[in-house]
């Protein structure tokens, strides 16, 4: 599942740590950058269409991918792993937003 | 799945859903009646003569209604189709400059006629607000005024409903075969409830997930807008919907030599046939952007708002300068675009969906009710087997369950008694916009107090009854200004009209059914239920004689 790691043989025997404050301001933090870096990423993609369109689309991406990771991050075995893959998630799509 | 998620994201759906539910009840209640805006505006409307100037005078109204007051150039309307709820062939509103941009109660609204002389007059016009103001309860998850912080509010309401809907999905995946073609009626009402509660959520999680992503936009996509035009459209956001300038400007147009509105909209046919145009929105008409908005709808296409889309035309030649807004000649982005705005509000495949769309807003509803009420059982004290006294339930089960009895039923009688108080409150004192608030709010308010008075058992019925009566009192309305004129009422007859009528009988038929099995359950289901009219008002701490202090 999420969060399944090589430093540990079976990540299906870790002890699942609910850590509700750090999972939840991760997905709300990093939701939203990661929200923001894909909504970036698709305008960047797509500057052949009109951008009046383009920004109303890359607006329309936000909510569903801030509130699609919210709703995902209490999968993650803990809220520190939680701020690790999805820091490294944002930090890869931003980076990738910056570098096109 | 590890069952350990399971109860992480039970938990999660509890409190997503205990803090958003009842808001969501007003919501998906007002949501519901807000499909149907237009009959609901027929049916409050009441009826005006001599403001439908035939088709073939307009442009003799127009330029008579220009020349009067060459402001209204900025932007009028022409309606095609005659309805109770159409102020007159003519109109237009003026805003207030300060007021927010989606209040409607701050905006004049005018009608232009041509008097026996072929002269042109301009009068006030005071169309009835009803339909508004369910909208805005809708909006605003029962808050008074649609402004930014309360969209704000429902935004966060929103986010939470989204979240309670992963939730509840995940809570139920391990178990969906087993429990999705199951509905245990029998002796265990908490199952059933439950079983009821996860099919109607699973069968409409499309159209809630639809609901709760688009209501977020609605609510912060002006912040969204603003933070993406400084890290992704560096700054030029501001140009995207500008029009470009005219090569020269043509000032001191005559508006007098636009096409005719048939003619324009012959033209707008003839560009997207299927097309039905209902309205011509001009705008700038003296100036050198002058511009009609053909409004209409295509039922076999996505209009991209409620009232439909438009062809943008040039008045003067006809010309068709955009068609972003058209139904059925959009572009693939727009139609994306078009089809959240569609989606939320039933802008497609006519009326057979807009009643869809009203049996799943009530569904919804009844989710969030349900919902309440299953987290009011989990905390149920039972009985012992083997006989003993009734345990008194605890002091915030008790006040959770009055508090959902008043809020859902409160809303449903308040929007009820709104709707009849429009029409008598124009017969009593003519302006009758004024009263809807105060209505609604008094009844609302009232119906939560009497809940945690009486307790929610009690209050149930008794709120259930009333809600019937409430209903009832619609078409009683009508049928009462038909039989007596001299009450200063009317009763339209349009299909859209009556259709209110109807449909409050057989809710009001569906309340009673409520009211009477709610009625039996509170004389005879088990005593250790807050659902028993044992001796539990819920402001009170324990139980007379059972001697059990709740904590």
């Amino acid at each position: 599942m999420w969060g399944g790691g090589a430093d540990m043989a079976d990540p299906a025997l870790r002890p699942i740590q609910r850590d509700w404050l750090s999972k939840t301001l991760a997905g709300l933090v990093l939701g939203a950058i990661l929200a923001l870096a894909c909504s970036g990423l698709f305008a960047r993609l797509n500057t052949a269409m009109p951008l009046g369109v383009r920004g109303q689309l890359a607006m329309w991406m936000v909510p569903p991918v801030w509130l699609g990771v919210l709703g995902g991050v209490y999968f993650f075995s803990s809220g520190v792993r939680a701020w690790l893959w999805l820091g490294a998630a944002s930090a890869f799509v931003t980076g990738v937003f910056y570098l096109l | 799945m590890r069952s350990e998620f399971v109860r992480i994201y039970k938990a999660v759906h509890t409190w997503t859903g205990i803090v958003a539910g009842m808001a969501l009840f007003i919501a998906f209640y007002a949501g519901a009646l807000t499909v149907f805006k237009e009959p609901l505006a027929a049916w409050a409307s009441p009826p005006v003569a001599g403001r439908m100037v035939p088709l073939a005078d307009t442009p003799k109204l127009i330029a008579g209604v220009l020349a009067a007051d060459p402001a209204t150039a900025r932007d009028f309307t022409i309606h095609m189709g005659d309805a109770e709820h159409v102020p007159g062939r003519m109109g237009w509103q003026v805003r207030d400059t300060d007021a927010d941009d989606h209040d409607e109660s701050s905006v004049r609204h005018y009608v232009g006629t041509l008097d026996a002389t072929g002269q042109a007059r301009i009068e006030a016009s005071h169309p009835s607000q009803l339909a508004s103001f369910i909208d805005v309860l809708h909006r605003v998850v029962g808050l008074p005024v649609d402004s930014d912080p309360n969209r704000w509010v429902m935004g966060l309401v929103a986010a939470l409903y989204a979240l309670a809907l992963i939730s509840g999905v995940v809570v139920l995946l391990p178990s969906l075969v087993k429990d999705f073609f199951a509905l245990r009626l029998g002796k265990n009402l908490k199952r059933m409830w439950l079983d009821a509660h996860n099919v109607v959520g699973i069968v409409s999680l499309p159209f809630h997930l639809v609901m709760a992503l688009t209501a977020v936009v609605f609510a912060y996509h002006d912040g969204i807008y603003i933070v993406q035009d400084k890290f992704v459209h560096d700054g030029k956001w501001g140009t995207a919907f500008q029009r470009q300038q005219p090569a020269a400007a043509a000032p001191g147009r005559d508006p007098a030599s636009m096409l005719p509105p048939l003619e324009l909209i012959a033209r707008a046919q003839a560009f997207a046939p299927g097309f039905e145009p209902t309205a011509l929105q001009y705008q700038q008409v003296t100036g050198p952007r002058a511009v009609v908005r053909v409004w209409g709808k295509d039922a076999a296409a996505v209009s991209p708002r409620a009232r439909g889309g438009f062809a943008a035309l040039d008045p003067y030649t006809g010309k068709v300068i955009n068609s972003d807004f058209l139904p059925g000649r959009q572009s693939t982005p727009n139609l994306f675009v078009s089809s959240f705005f569609a989606l939320h509000m039933a802008a497609f495949g006519g009326t057979a969906v807009q009643w869809m769309y009203f049996l799943l807003g009530l569904a919804g509803a009844w989710l969030f009710y349900s919902g309440n009420l299953l987290w009011v059982e989990s905390r149920r004290r039972k009985r012992p087997r083997d006989g003993g006294e009734v345990p008194a339930q605890r002091r915030d089960v008790r006040l959770m369950a009055a508090a959902t009895v008043g809020v859902c039923l409160g809303c449903v009688c308040g929007i009820s008694l709104t709707i009849v108080g429009a029409k008598w409150a124009y017969a009593l004192v003519g302006d009758a916009n004024a009263w809807l608030l105060p209505v609604y709010y008094t009844t609302f308010f009232g119906c939560i107090v009497w809940a945690f008075l009486q307790g929610a058992a009690k209050a149930a019925v008794h709120l259930l009854w009333l809600a019937v009566m409430a209903a009832l009192a619609i078409p009683l309305t009508s049928g009462l200004a038909a039989v007596a004129p001299g009450l200063n009422m009317w009763v339209n007859t349009s299909l859209s009209s009556l259709g209110v009528d109807i449909t409050a009988c057989v809710g009001a038929a569906a309340l009673g059914w409520m009211a009477r099995a709610t009625a039996r359950r509170v004389r005879q289901g088990g005593a250790d239920s807050v659902w028993s009219e044992g001796p539990q008002p819920c402001l009170q701490g324990g139980v007379p004689g059972v001697g059990v202090q709740a904590k």
